[in-house]
């Protein structure tokens, strides 16, 4: 048999510990509480950044071969990108000027074309691909000269990638490790999917239902009276 | 040595799959009680016309939307499946670990058990507006989706505590049976704990799931607001039915209370303390936490650390700890707790969306909150008749017979 009790060893320790225990208890609520305003130190969650995932980790987009139709369908008839490309907009009109870059042949986004013809992961250093055609640029600002004096950062951490002429207000960091999350820090309206949801159809409550409801609670209310008023007479 | 049940036929006894029936106990209830059947029938027609209007007008009567596409139900879902786990550890505790002091309970607490993951049940399929289309579940499994594990996992579940309920009514098999029924029925219980918690941790875009915590959390919230249903239950079945609970049971039920209690809460400081230690913390995780420790979903979670901790405190007092009041107030502290707990759990994967877009806080509309309560009023109903009419209380000789095996 399993004896369930919990003893302590002796008086006066459980004195002491049934004082200090709710203090400890208290404590401990008190500091999960106060855990928010560390969070701004912490993870800069009050910065009001927005966050989004690299959709292929859980959502490959791959072709079957030789035709247009992907492998598994996107989540609401989901079908492309709609990202506004100012200035790269000469590089092609729709899916052209998407797959100068994004050129693998599975058109998985998450790979990217650099010189070579080489595929890199769009969690790499993907200042590579505006290599490509801006080699000037790129060759100066390896050397230091282009952005100095501003935190070193892959190029697409200061530029837009899709439209170069904006300049992110702190410089992006880099896809880090698995690439889970990817911070943008712009002060400009950010990524178009980021922006908040349409609202929300209302709720629709046919009158019939509000009778009936209403109906309901005035008899619940009677028989809460009497079952109340019943136990007084008992 | 086995000793034969020998009883005395009473008008209104109905002998039935072994089982007697105690219709006239029914008969001779008072008013009072037929007072509460008539307010459990008010809002189950209430739950009935909230189901005709799903029917009726699919799912634009539902606060549910495209970004929080589980609500009331889904908390209900993982609330009632917790509070079932209360009973199966304390049947479980008597027939595998031999813990006497809890034999009086197991009856009750097979029932709470197999009442409670029906109405979790019972949520799934009022959910989905065609019912019928569940048969195409069981014939078109997507095995990638942990729903099919938890809920076929709740359905065996739900069928095994009511044959050991027979089981147990019954003495069919004796004590042999019943042990073995229980190491059946436990390994179920961890089964369908895991596959729900599984459904949230397995959301990998939804960060506050995502969790490896979320097992062990599930588990141990759902045993202790289950153990602390069951200790409530016990009391108010003092005070409506003849059966009688010796005050030993109820301090040796508080204080595995207070041990799953603490437990529980040590995970759940655990895993905020992950979320924002300062080296360790990942925006987006604070971002979203934030909201529900001091943000818009303040009033959801603070509860549950507020009640919770308070619970533990009640019960941490030696010198008190025994009082009923203490015991009562503590247990009914954690049972809503926790029912806070579901529903921050279910809010947490939708107060943003993955893109890290915000989302309008999800409060369930009228026809959703009716049909909750019709469906807890139903599972209440079948409580409140079971009670009166199966032999709820343990024999005396069953003690005996058990010690001489």
């Amino acid at each position: 048999m399993v004896a369930l009790s919990w003893r302590s060893p002796a008086g006066s320790d459980r004195r002491w510990l049934s004082r200090v225990l709710p203090l400890l208890v208290l404590l401990v609520l008190a500091a999960l509480i106060a855990l928010p305003s560390l969070s701004a130190f912490a993870g800069q969650a009050a910065s009001g950044e927005l966050f989004y995932y690299p959709c292929s980790s859980c959502h490959p987009v791959t072709m079957v071969p030789g035709t247009e139709r992907p492998t598994r369908l996107l989540p609401n008839d989901f079908t492309g990108h709609k990202i506004v490309l100012v200035g790269h907009d000469k590089l092609g009109e729709d899916d052209v000027a998407c797959l100068t870059c994004h050129d693998d042949p599975s058109r998985d986004p998450g790979k990217l074309k650099i010189a070579g013809g080489k595929l890199i992961d769009i969690k790499g250093d993907v200042s590579q691909v505006c290599y490509r055609c801006h080699s000037t640029q790129y060759k100066l600002w390896k050397a230091g000269d282009h952005g100095k004096g501003k935190p070193k950062c892959t190029a697409a951490g200061c530029h837009d990638p899709h439209t170069p002429g904006w300049i992110y207000a702190q410089p992006l960091q880099p896809f880090i490790g698995s690439g889970f999350q990817f911070r943008v820090l712009s002060q400009r309206e950010a990524f178009s999917p980021l922006a908040p949801p349409a609202p929300a159809p209302a709720v629709d409550t046919p009158p019939w239902f509000r009778v009936i409801v209403v109906l309901g609670l005035v008899a619940l209310g009677v028989q809460i009276v009497r079952l109340v008023l019943g136990r007084r007479k008992q | 040595m086995a000793v034969a049940l020998v009883t005395t036929p009473r008008p209104g006894v109905k002998h039935f799959i072994g089982i007697d029936f105690d219709f006239g106990a029914l008969k001779n209830s008072g008013r009072r009680y037929w007072g509460f059947i008539a307010v459990l029938g008010t809002f189950i027609v209430l739950g009935g016309a909230a189901w005709l209007l799903y029917f009726t007008h699919g799912g634009s009567v539902m606060a549910m939307r495209d970004g929080s596409p589980w609500g009331l139900w889904f908390t209900n879902y993982m609330y009632y499946v917790g509070l079932a786990a209360g009973g199966l550890v304390v049947y479980a505790s008597v027939h595998l670990f031999g813990a006497e002091q809890f034999r009086p309970l197991s009856r009750i607490a097979v029932l709470l058990a197999g009442v409670f993951v029906m109405m979790a049940l019972l949520g799934i399929i009022t959910d989905m507006e065609r019912p019928w289309r569940a048969v195409w579940m069981l014939l078109t499994p997507n095995p990638t989706s942990p729903f099919v594990y938890t809920g076929s996992a709740a359905g065996i579940y739900m069928v095994i505590c009511f044959v050991d309920l027979w089981i147990l009514i019954t003495g069919f098999g004796g004590e042999k049976l019943a042990r073995r029924m229980t190491l059946i029925a436990l390994p179920v219980a961890i089964y369908l704990h895991t596959t729900t918690a599984f459904v949230l941790s397995m959301n990998k875009s939804r960060e506050l799931w995502h969790t490896a915590m979320m097992v062990p959390i599930f588990l141990s919230s759902a045993i202790a607001s289950g153990i602390a249903l069951l200790l409530i239950s016990a009391y108010v079945l003092t005070k409506v039915t003849d059966i009688r609970f010796k005050p030993s049971m109820f301090r040796s039920l508080s204080t595995l209370l207070s041990t799953v209690m603490i437990i529980d809460l040590f995970l759940i400081t655990v895993d905020v303390l992950s979320v924002f230690w300062p080296t360790s913390a990942s925006s987006g995780h604070t971002l979203r936490f934030a909201e529900f420790l001091s943000g818009r979903y303040a009033w959801a979670f603070l509860p549950v650390l507020i009640l919770g901790f308070g619970a533990f405190a009640l019960l941490s007092r030696r010198k008190t700890r025994h009082l009923p009041a203490v015991q009562i107030t503590a247990s009914v502290m954690y049972v809503v707790a926790v029912l806070f707990k579901r529903y921050s759990l279910m809010a947490m994967g939708f107060s943003y969306t993955t893109l890290g877009q915000k989302l309008p806080i999800y409060f369930p509309s009228a026809a959703e909150v009716f049909l909750a309560l019709g469906i807890l009023a139903f599972g209440m109903l079948i409580l409140t008749v079971g009670v009166k009419v199966l032999p709820m209380e343990v024999p005396e000789y069953e003690d005996a017979e058990v010690t001489s095996l």
